[in-house]
């Protein structure tokens, strides 16, 4: 995000803002992961604690979401970025500069 | 938003414009990455586990997976703005 127009006040609020939002998103995500690699690793209950299999499952489930994460966030780049162009050229094509 | 590069959107804000606009802009734009992790990951990635990284046809997944869903994004946000400009109520 590009803050450079907001005034010293504007720039405060929007970044304690953000970082509120990081730390509720982080603990979503956190929840969220948990609850997914519970779901898809965890299944025999025969024991209370994890069995080395349910652990190696864990950690690649983490690590795969980690990636998953990743790519996603290089594709949403490219097609947001692709977006506000059209909007662009939309918005230039409906009223044109004079 | 912690992973993927942090925000992909790069607006530019300006003073005087309202706050809770640029804020709104912001919670759209989180709600819809999120969403989009979940589901293409619910979509895409394999419960088994065999190993920590992605494999091609999970990563050709992803791709396709966020792209298309741009694209029902855009669909319905067009559909639901015809409705409201015909002066319908949504329900």
């Amino acid at each position: 995000m590009d803050f450079s127009g907001l005034s010293d006040m504007d720039r405060g609020r929007m970044n304690a803002y953000i970082e509120q939002k990081q730390m509720k998103d982080f603990l979503r995500l956190y929840a969220n992961l948990v609850d997914r690699c519970f779901e898809n690793c965890v299944n025999d209950f025969t024991s209370k604690a994890l069995s080395s299999k349910e652990d190696t499952c864990l950690n690649r489930c983490v690590d795969k979401f980690i990636k998953h994460s990743e790519r996603v966030g290089l594709r949403f780049g490219e097609q947001n970025a692709l977006l506000q162009q059209q909007q662009q050229a939309q918005m230039s094509g409906q009223a044109p500069p004079q | 938003m912690s992973y993927g590069g942090g925000y992909p959107q790069q607006p530019r804000i300006q003073s005087g414009v309202n706050m809770s606009m640029a804020e709104q802009e912001l919670e759209m734009v989180t709600t819809l990455f999120n969403n989009i992790v979940d589901s293409c990951h619910t979509k895409c990635i394999a419960t088994r586990y065999h190993d920590n990284e992605l494999n091609k046809g999970e990563s050709v997944c992803i791709d396709r997976c966020v792209a298309k869903y741009f694209e029902v994004n855009m669909k319905v946000g067009q559909k639901l703005t015809a409705q409201a400009n015909q002066g319908q109520q949504i329900v």
